[in-house]
C-alpha cells in the first residue's frame, strides 16, 4: 500500500509516465473494438510492428544524411520519431485496407510478412545506428518511464482528438463498419469514413508505439476489447468496459511493475492476459 | 401502356450487368412502377443479386443506363440484405439496427432526434418486432431478423423496398408471414416492393410483376402469364432436352 501511495502523490517523479500509461489504456481499446468488430486482429499486430519500424527509419535518417542529432533536445527527436511512425503508420493501414478491399492474394499472409520484415527491419536498422545506445532503442522498446511533460501533452491532446472524433462520428463508422452496403445505398461517402477510421487508428497506434511500444500497444489495442466483449451488452457497454479496462490494468500493471521493479510494459501484457483467462472463466461460468 | 411509363419509378435501358467489365446478363431493359410487387427470379447464378446490386447502384452497368422518374428527386431504397450478411461479433440491439434506416436524414456528426426514435419505434411496431427492441440482433431468430430488416428499411421512408431472397434460410410459415407482409405493405403504404427469391410459388402468389433470369434471358411478364404451371413446365421440359 505504501507504493500504491507513493503512486498517487502529486509529487511522483515518474507522474508523467503513470499519467500516460493510463491514457493508452483508456484510448488503445476504443479504436480496439474496430478491430475486433472488423475482424482485422493481425493487422493490430502488425500496425504496431510497423510503426516502430517507422521511427527507427526516421531516428536513422539524419544519421544517412550526415546530422548529428546527438545534440539536439528531445522535443526534436520525438517529433522526428513521431513523424516516422505516423507517416509508415497510415501508409500501411491504407494499403493493407486496398489490398483487402480488392480481394486478391492472401490477406493473413501479407499481414504477417508485414509483421516480420518490419520487426526485423527495425533491429537491423537500430544495429546500425550510433546513437542507439542513447535512449532511442528505449523509446522503441516501450520505456515509459522517461516521459517528458511534452510527450504528456502530445499523447494526451492527441488522443484527446481521436477520442472526440471517435464520439462524434460513432454512428458513422459504426454504420460502415456493421453495414458498408446500406451505407452507400444512403449515399454515405464509405471511403471518407473508412479514411478517417484507418487516420483514428493510425493516430492512435503512433502515439501509443512511441509511449508503450508496439508490444504493448497491440496489447492495449485488442485484449480489452475482447474481454469486454465477453460481458458486453450493447455497443456503448463494449466501448466503455474496453476503454475502462484498459486504464485500469495500465494503472494495475505500472503498480506492480513499480512495486517488483519489472519493466512496465510486459507487465501490462501479462496482467492483461491473466485477466483475459479469468475473465473467460467467468463468462463461461456465469 | 402510357399511365404506366409515367408511374415509373426506375427505368432500366438495354443494360448490361456483370463484374469487372465481363457481362454477366445484357440486354435488360423494364421499369419499375410505383406502387407494384416486382420479382425478380431465377436459379442460383443466373444474376439476381447482381441485378438487384446494379439497380440499388451497389454496382456499376457496364452498359445501358438506370433512370429514376425524376433526376432531381433521389429515390430512396429501403434495403433488405439476408439476415446472414451480418457478423455477429457486433453487439447490436435490434433497435440500434433499425435506427440506422434513418441515417440517410440524419448529418455526419449530429444527435439523432426524438421524432426519428420514435418512428424507428414505430416501423418496429408495424412488422411487430417493437417488443424486442432491446435483444441484441444477433441472437433473434431468422424471422425476427427478417422482420428487423424490413423494419430499418422502413425507417428510411422508402420509395422502393428491396429485398435480397427474403425467405431464404426462413421456415415455411415464416416465409407465408412476410410475403404477406411485403403485400400489405405495398397496399396500404403505396410503396413499390422489388425482391430478389427463388421461391417460385411464394412470386406467383404476390408478385404483379415477375423479372426471370432464365439461361441468359430476361423474360418480363405477369406472374400469372410467366408462371403459370404449363409455362413452367414447357420451360423445364426445355431444359431437360
Amino acid at each position: 500500500m505504501e507504493t500504491l501511495r507513493q503512486i498517487l502523490s502529486p509529487d511522483f517523479l515518474l507522474r508523467n509516465s503513470i499519467y500516460t500509461s493510463v491514457i493508452i489504456g483508456l484510448s488503445c481499446p476504443l479504436v480496439g473494438v474496430f478491430f475486433v468488430m472488423r475482424r482485422l486482429v493481425f493487422m493490430g499486430v502488425a500496425l504496431p510492428q510497423i510503426s516502430s519500424t517507422g521511427v527507427a527509419i526516421a531516428l536513422s535518417l539524419p544519421m544517412w544524411l550526415g546530422f548529428n542529432l546527438a545534440g539536439h533536445g528531445s522535443h526534436s527527436v520525438h517529433t522526428l520519431a513521431f513523424t516516422g511512425s505516423i507517416t509508415f503508420t497510415l501508409t500501411a493501414i491504407l494499403v493493407l485496407a486496398f489490398l483487402q478491399r480488392r480481394g486478391h492474394g492472401h490477406p493473413d499472409g501479407r499481414l504477417g510478412t508485414a509483421y516480420v520484415v518490419a520487426a526485423s527491419l527495425s533491429i537491423l536498422l537500430l544495429s546500425k545506428n550510433p546513437y542507439g545506445e542513447i535512449g532511442w532503442l528505449d523509446m522503441l522498446k516501450g520505456d515509459v518511464i522517461a516521459i517528458s511533460d511534452f510527450d504528456l501533452v502530445l499523447t494526451a491532446s492527441t488522443l484527446t482528438l481521436v477520442l472526440a472524433v471517435l464520439g462524434l462520428f460513432h454512428k458513422e463508422l459504426l454504420m460502415v463498419s456493421f453495414d458498408r452496403e446500406l451505407a452507400i445505398i444512403l449515399r454515405k461517402n464509405v471511403v471518407f469514413w473508412d479514411i478517417l477510421l484507418y487516420l483514428l487508428i493510425g493516430l492512435t497506434v503512433s502515439m501509443a508505439v512511441l509511449s508503450v511500444g508496439p508490444l504493448t500497444a497491440f496489447g492495449f489495442l485488442l485484449i480489452p476489447a475482447l474481454m469486454a466483449h465477453l460481458f458486453a451488452r450493447n455497443m456503448r457497454q463494449f466501448t466503455v468496459l474496453a476503454s475502462l479496462t484498459g486504464g485500469a490494468v495500465a494503472f494495475l500493471g505500472f503498480w506492480l511493475s513499480y512495486q517488483y521493479d519489472f519493466p512496465v510494459g510486459p507487465t501490462d501484457v501479462v496482467v492483461l492476459g491473466v485477466l483475459y483467462a479469468i475473465a473467460w472463466i467467468v463468462a463461461r461460468v456465469i | 401502356m402510357q399511365r404506366t411509363m409515367n408511374e415509373a419509378l426506375i427505368t432500366l435501358d438495354n443494360l448490361s450487368i456483370g463484374y469487372n467489365n465481363q457481362a454477366v446478363l445484357s440486354g435488360i431493359s423494364f421499369s419499375i412502377v410505383r406502387d407494384c410487387f416486382t420479382a425478380i427470379v431465377g436459379a442460383n447464378g443466373s444474376g439476381k443479386s447482381t441485378l438487384l446490386k446494379t439497380i440499388l447502384g451497389l454496382l456499376p452497368p457496364i452498359e445501358g443506363s438506370i433512370s429514376t422518374a425524376s433526376p432531381s428527386a433521389r429515390l430512396v431504397f429501403g434495403y433488405v440484405p439476408q439476415f446472414t450478411h451480418f457478423d455477429s461479433i457486433y453487439l447490436l440491439t435490434v433497435f440500434e439496427v433499425a435506427l440506422m434506416g434513418t441515417y440517410g436524414r440524419v448529418r455526419a456528426g449530429a444527435f439523432i432526434p426524438h421524432y426519428e426514435r420514435d418512428f424507428t419505434h414505430e416501423c418496429l411496431s408495424a412488422v411487430g418486432v417493437d417488443e424486442l427492441a432491446l435483444r441484441r440482433f444477433a441472437e433473434l431468430s431468422g424471422g425476427q431478423k427478417q422482420r428487423v430488416l424490413i423494419a430499418r428499411a422502413l425507417a428510411a421512408r422508402p420509395d422502393i423496398v428491396v429485398l435480397d431472397e427474403p425467405t431464404a434460410g426462413v421456415d415455411r410459415s415464416a416465409t407465408h408471414a412476410v410475403m404477406e407482409y411485403l403485400s400489405q405493405l405495398r397496399k396500404e403504404r403505396k410503396i413499390s416492393v422489388l425482391l430478389v427469391t427463388h421461391d417460385f410459388a411464394a412470386v406467383r402468389q404476390h408478385a404483379g410483376q415477375v423479372v426471370w433470369l432464365y439461361e441468359g434471358d430476361v423474360l418480363i411478364g405477369s406472374a400469372h402469364e410467366l408462371l403459370s404451371p404449363e409455362r413452367m413446365a414447357g420451360m423445364f421440359e426445355k431444359r431437360i432436352d
